[in-house]
């Protein structure tokens, strides 16, 4: 019984946010608290000679001074999450190497930022320049310098996974499709950047962190880890986050905050200023892949060949992921039958790769996309027939990918039959012809793709050769007051996702109240949220742990007013309906007692309780998803575990003069499963195709041969405005999952993944009769004129 | 530029408070004085600058978005001279002349002698400038064109037009390019050209002999270069329609 | 550096400080004054969060100092929001869906805000130029536009319904 659940509510957070009461970490206001600001190096690669901060630690207002060797002296490296052959410890400021320009080598707390960033002007560092390593092929090679000599090399991993007989089809096939495509570095940029308070507790010697940090569970392990304190002494907090995206995640930044608030012995803020953030938080790895197609003369693609290298910058934190989590889906959503698939994850002196909306997924799209238009047009083929030809059919469904992934449920052709219908296809097909005529340059792009939810992370295991954490789950409350009204949190902290909302939504229907009766705690408080190591918003992993958490919990109540009812009533449970708040014999709608009742005798009343059943009214429930499994003989596994899937139609306009691009048009048609929140769904989709967009035009992270970020600013790190995006049109499917518990999919990432292929692909079509092919992103203006020029001299 | 401390003066006078200093009037002989504080919006949303000087207004819409252009000012793009900025290239196109104050007393600077490089004026250390002097435009035609990233963005390049003559022909030209150069540039081979009798294409296909443009990470010289040309073409044409 | 005193009107309120030369108009506003609504996204005038209406204008706060406001009106989020409820144009921002993680939001509202104080009945272009100074991460932009669209519909409707008088214009509530 539904009711609320699928209803596109409007979100009971708005009314705060609307009104500037919202609060986020730099809103957190503690008495004497102190603003910390970091001295980041001007070089890609030195070795640190000497760092003298006394200048800087006597000047007024300063409280606390940090340098990466005191943090060594304090505190313990943080933990890496794939453990390499020798240990290449990693402190929370750079110790003896900066391997990145921006990495922090020292930290200041003071009276407020300004003074924090005057005293930073007083610490003088020594370096001694070292060789960047830009190029992740370059990076590769055996006399390349290197990051950590004692590794010797710069590769963190190197496989190959071959599933099915790839060689048989390759030889069997009528043709080979091969090509070179390429990924820049781009992130999604949160409005608000990473933050932290921390706060040490002298008298009890426990930590208070305030941050909006979207992986608690794993920061509280790190941060236990390296401060040498139990976890028990330890209390994070998440407010209001402005954005997350995968983006949010400095465990580092954390311990230098706790390390300044301990020496200081007041609380400490850090905020990341916009420059700070673009240099050197994260982005989505920068990667070159060779794919090769093995095809039939009907379309018919038999194999799939993947060198895929991935410049994960100086991450020792999170690497290895973008591999990882697109090894499973690497066939994107077609019935390919044989992988090969070489992992490469490399270290470069740049910024840290990480999550961002996709991880390496948009890159799949891309590379797996491009191939099929660029297959299309040497067989003479649409490229809708052509993928037609080659989906997986529903009839496979669930379907299990070379590689181990599990396509639980969609249909992929009618996605994107109904993406052509929305975009009239045949119609935008005349109106190409018709302007081309006229010597204008418009072009179609199709891209489809599917989106994975919820991360186990027991694929790890394929780097490691071990089992550590595995698995993917979450963990909720809920909560019925002595007053009878409602209270749930949850131990995934929203950063714009509205769960707050949707929590509700469910919790309403499981105890037959409104969302409005229902309090869902704003973020995550690790002192009061139930919360696993595998909490988190990560993964669009919502709809595939989360909601089974909250249900699980509210039924768990729901369970236990069915009881104290029937007790009052003198009924059975079974018979027991929540409607209105009222527990009712079902049938004999008089018989009832209210929530509040039953409440009182839960909390107040206890004699009243049936026997043997304890006291209060409250739950805590931790779910796993079944679908995550530990990783088979054949080395498959299940990386991510439901799929939802999307069809992307753009239609793009080139001005042949200036090599301006105009996105004119942009459809996309989606399913998800079941709804939770349409509203919230829709909402989601265009932003999530917006992010797409500013990859395939404007966004990029450039350095130069030095290793010097040059689109540090917001005037050179282009993203998407108002007037560079259309009105995006979206419609869907509603294919519910059978794995999840309400039928829900992931959500979030299904506009980034497909929108980069899909513009790209427009954008060739445009320039059909040049002969351009599309290999890397983004496509500039100039890039677009060189392309015309070339192909005008070639004639 | 202060917030990211690149520069760091000692000492910062406001001096919005100055009466008078944001004023636009009509000129006796029919141009136009405006005050060194007259905002962007102020340039956008004025009748008189539509009436006497329409090029300035296009130029000032292209200025960044809403909220920059609110408190943007006239003086102060003039006395930064950004050689992308739009605003000191369309009054180099009009012909403009900055009026400066300091202790010796005002003196007037002819716009092309004021702006001497990138971030690089005329103006002495104890100078601001007040006016800038907008002479009279008679029955001239005007285009304005220009190619950012995004709207609202410093252009890669633009290029700005006011042409006199009848019946289509061309008697007296300016064509200013922006972003092409340390500073905005007359492109006097294209302007020759038009007034010799060559058509806008003609003449565009010269424009960027005047232009030494930089390269950065949105564009390399030679793209702009390319740009000039393109635009320089756009806006003959604009102004050649508003002629006749 | 000397301490200037600044005396201004925010949210209609006299306020009077003594504040660093040096202090940004944001700072000023969340430090001092703690009104938090106005957030900090890029502190180099590039992303609009920031931005809070000065003299019935939008500006960014991160590229004025408080002090050059002497005398000024300030408006914020906080002043734009009814003691109770939400204004119309807020309300069709929850209507239409048009935040997610609401960090943007007080500067679109302030962009939106000034945009429909001069334009009842902007077109779908005009919205998009309005708010193009302003970015959000979130929401595609696709529901700021109809909320504003939509805001100005109703703004529109009741104007028509109670006359010119009725206060259709999205004026900032005076607490003097």
């Amino acid at each position: 019984m539904t009711r609320w659940v699928g209803a596109p509510l409007p979100r009971k957070e708005d009314a705060r946010l609307l009104g500037g009461r919202g609060l986020y970490v730099d809103d957190v206001a503690r008495p004497g608290l102190l603003h910390a600001a970091m001295l980041r190096s001007p070089h890609a690669h030195a070795r640190i000679v000497a760092i003298d901060a006394a200048a800087a630690a006597r000047r007024p207002g300063v409280h606390a001074v940090l340098t990466g060797a005191d943090a060594a002296a304090v505190s313990r490296p943080i933990r890496p999450l794939i453990p390499t052959p020798v240990p290449l410890p990693d402190w929370c400021l750079a110790v003896d190497r900066v391997r990145y320009a921006g990495e922090a080598v020292a930290a200041v707390a003071a009276v407020d930022r300004a003074t924090a960033e005057d005293a930073l002007e007083q610490i003088r560092v020594e370096y001694e320049p070292l060789p960047a390593v830009v190029d992740p092929e370059a990076a590769l090679r055996a006399d390349s310098p290197l990051l950590y000599p004692e590794l010797g090399t710069n590769v963190l991993w190197h496989d190959v996974f071959e599933y099915g007989d790839v060689a048989g089809a390759f030889a069997r096939a009528d043709g080979v499709l091969g090509e070179r495509f390429g990924i820049q570095r781009y992130a999604s940029t949160p409005l608000e950047t990473f933050g932290a308070i921390a706060e040490h507790d002298a008298g009890l010697d426990t930590y208070t962190f305030w941050t909006n940090d979207q992986r608690p569970g794993l920061t509280l392990a790190i941060l236990a880890d390296s401060l040498g304190v139990p976890q028990s002494r330890l209390r994070l907090v998440t407010p209001d986050v402005g954005g997350a995206f995968g983006n949010k995640r400095r465990p580092a930044y954390l311990l230098v905050c706790a390390l300044l608030a301990r020496r200081a012995a007041r609380p400490v803020k850090y905020l990341e200023d916009r420059l700070e953030n673009l240099a050197a938080l994260m982005h989505a790895c920068n990667g070159v892949m060779d794919l090769e197609l093995a095809y039939r003369a009907d379309g018919t693609v038999l194999a799939l060949r993947v060198r895929d290298v991935a410049d994960e910058g100086k991450n020792l934190v999170s690497p290895t992921q973008h591999n990882l989590i697109k090894l499973g889906n690497i066939v994107n959503g077609y019935g390919i039958a044989a992988v090969s698939y070489e992992a490469y994850s490399v270290l470069t002196t740049k910024c840290p790769s990480g999550a961002n909306r996709g991880i390496g997924k948009p890159f799949m799209c891309f590379a797996v996309e491009r191939a099929m238009a660029l297959l299309a047009r040497r067989l003479g083929l649409d490229p809708a027939e052509l993928r037609l030809r080659n989906y997986v059919g529903t009839g496979q469904m669930p379907y299990t990918t070379p590689p181990g992934a599990q396509y639980d449920s969609g249909d992929y052709a009618a996605t994107l039959r109904r993406a052509l219908d929305r975009f009239d296809y045949p119609a935008a097909r005349e109106a190409q012809a018709r302007a081309r005529r006229e010597g204008r340059l418009l072009g179609i792009g199709i891209a489809t793709s599917v989106e994975p939810a919820g991360t186990n992370l027991a694929a790890y295991e394929l780097v490691t050769g071990r089992r550590a954490a595995s698995g993917s789950a979450e963990a909720a409350m809920v909560r019925v007051e002595p007053d009878g009204r409602v209270r749930a949190s949850l131990g995934d902290p929203a950063s714009g996702q509205g769960y707050e909302t949707v929590v509700a939504q469910i919790v309403a229907d499981e105890l037959g109240v409104t969302p409005d009766d229902v309090h869902v705690e704003r973020g995550f408080d690790s002192a009061t949220t139930p919360w696993l190591y595998l909490s988190g918003n990560y993964s669009n992993k919502f709809s595939v742990t989360d909601v089974g958490a909250v249900l699980g919990a509210a039924r768990a109540v729901r369970d236990k007013i069915r009881r104290i009812a029937a007790h009052r009533l003198e009924a059975s449970a079974e018979d027991i309906e929540l409607v209105d708040a009222v527990a009712r014999v079902r049938g004999a709608p008089g018989r009832g007692v209210a929530m509040r009742e039953i409440a009182r005798t839960a909390y107040a009343d206890v004699l009243g309780l049936p026997p043997g059943e304890p006291p209060g009214l409250e739950a805590r429930h931790a779910y796993q998803n079944a679908l995550a499994q530990p990783v088979g003989a054949d080395r498959t596994v299940r990386s991510q575990l439901v799929f939802s899937n999307a069809a992307h139609c753009c239609l793009v306009e080139i001005d042949p003069r200036t090599g301006q691009v105009k996105i004119v048009r942009h459809v996309v048609v989606h399913d998800c499963g079941r709804e939770l929140n349409p509203r919230l769904v829709e909402g989601m989709v265009h932003g999530s195709t917006v992010h797409g967009m500013g990859a395939a035009l404007l966004e990029e992270f450039r350095y130069d041969a030095d290793g010097q970020l040059l689109s540090a600013t917001f005037m050179d790190y282009l993203k998407p405005t108002a007037l560079d995006v259309p009105d995006i049109e979206v419609d869907r499917l509603e294919h519910p999952s059978p794995f999840t518990p309400l039928g829900a999919k992931g959500v979030g990432e299904g506009g980034a993944i497909p929108a980069p292929a899909a513009v790209a692909n427009a954008v060739e079509d445009a320039l059909a009769a040049y002969d351009v092919t599309v290999r890397s992103l983004p496509i500039t203006p100039e890039q677009l004129w060189r392309w015309l020029v070339a192909s005008k001299e070639a004639r | 530029m202060l917030n990211m401390r690149l520069v760091r003066p000692a000492r910062l006078v406001d001096i919005n408070a100055v009466p008078g200093l944001a004023d636009i009037r009509a000129r006796d002989d029919g141009g136009l004085a405006l005050g060194a504080l007259t905002r962007h919006t102020a340039l956008v949303t004025s009748r008189l600058v539509h009436e006497h000087a329409p090029l300035l207004a296009a130029a000032a819409r292209h200025v960044g978005h809403r909220a920059i252009r609110n408190r943007g000012t006239l003086g102060g793009s003039l006395a930064h001279a950004d050689p992308a900025a739009e605003l000191p290239a369309a009054l180099l196109a009009l012909d403009a002349r900055v009026v400066v104050a300091g202790p010796s007393g005002p003196r007037q600077i002819a716009l092309d002698d004021f702006v001497l490089g990138a971030l690089t004026t005329a103006l002495a250390a104890d100078e601001i400038v007040t006016e800038i002097d907008v002479p009279p435009v008679r029955r001239a035609g005007w285009g304005f064109a220009e190619v950012a990233r995004r709207a609202g963005d410093f252009a890669l390049t633009g290029v700005a037009a006011v042409l006199h003559g009848n019946r289509g022909r061309c008697t007296a030209a300016r064509l200013v390019a922006f972003g092409a150069d340390e500073r905005p540039v007359r492109l006097s081979a294209a302007e020759d050209a038009l007034i010799g009798g060559a058509r806008a294409e003609e003449s565009a296909a010269v424009a960027a002999l005047d232009c030494r443009p930089p390269a950065d990470v949105h564009a390399s010289a030679e793209y702009r270069r390319h740009l000039v040309s393109v635009l320089t073409a756009r806006v003959i044409g604009e102004a050649l329609a508003r002629l006749a | 550096m000397i301490d200037v005193t600044v005396r201004m009107s925010v949210n209609g309120r006299g306020v009077e400080r003594t504040v660093s030369p040096r202090r940004s108009l944001a700072d000023f506003l969340r430090e001092d004054l703690g009104l938090t609504g106005t957030h900090v996204g890029c502190e180099h005038g590039v992303c609009g969060a920031c931005t809070v209406l000065v003299d019935d204008q939008t500006a960014r706060s991160c590229l004025i100092f408080a002090a050059q406001l002497h005398d000024a009106r300030v408006v914020t989020v906080e002043g734009l929001t009814p003691p109770e409820g939400l204004s119309a144009l807020q309300a069709a921002f929850r209507d239409c869906h048009a935040l997610q993680c609401g960090f943007c939001t007080p500067g679109m509202l302030a962009a939106a805000h000034e945009l429909l104080a001069e334009n009842a009945d902007p077109t779908r272009d005009e919205i998009r130029d309005a708010i193009a100074g302003n970015l959000c991460m979130c929401t595609g932009y696709v529901n700021i536009v109809r909320a504003i669209e939509l805001a100005a519909r109703r703004l529109g409707a009741s104007a028509a319904a109670v006359g010119a008088q009725g206060g259709a214009a999205p004026a900032p509530p005076r607490r003097e």
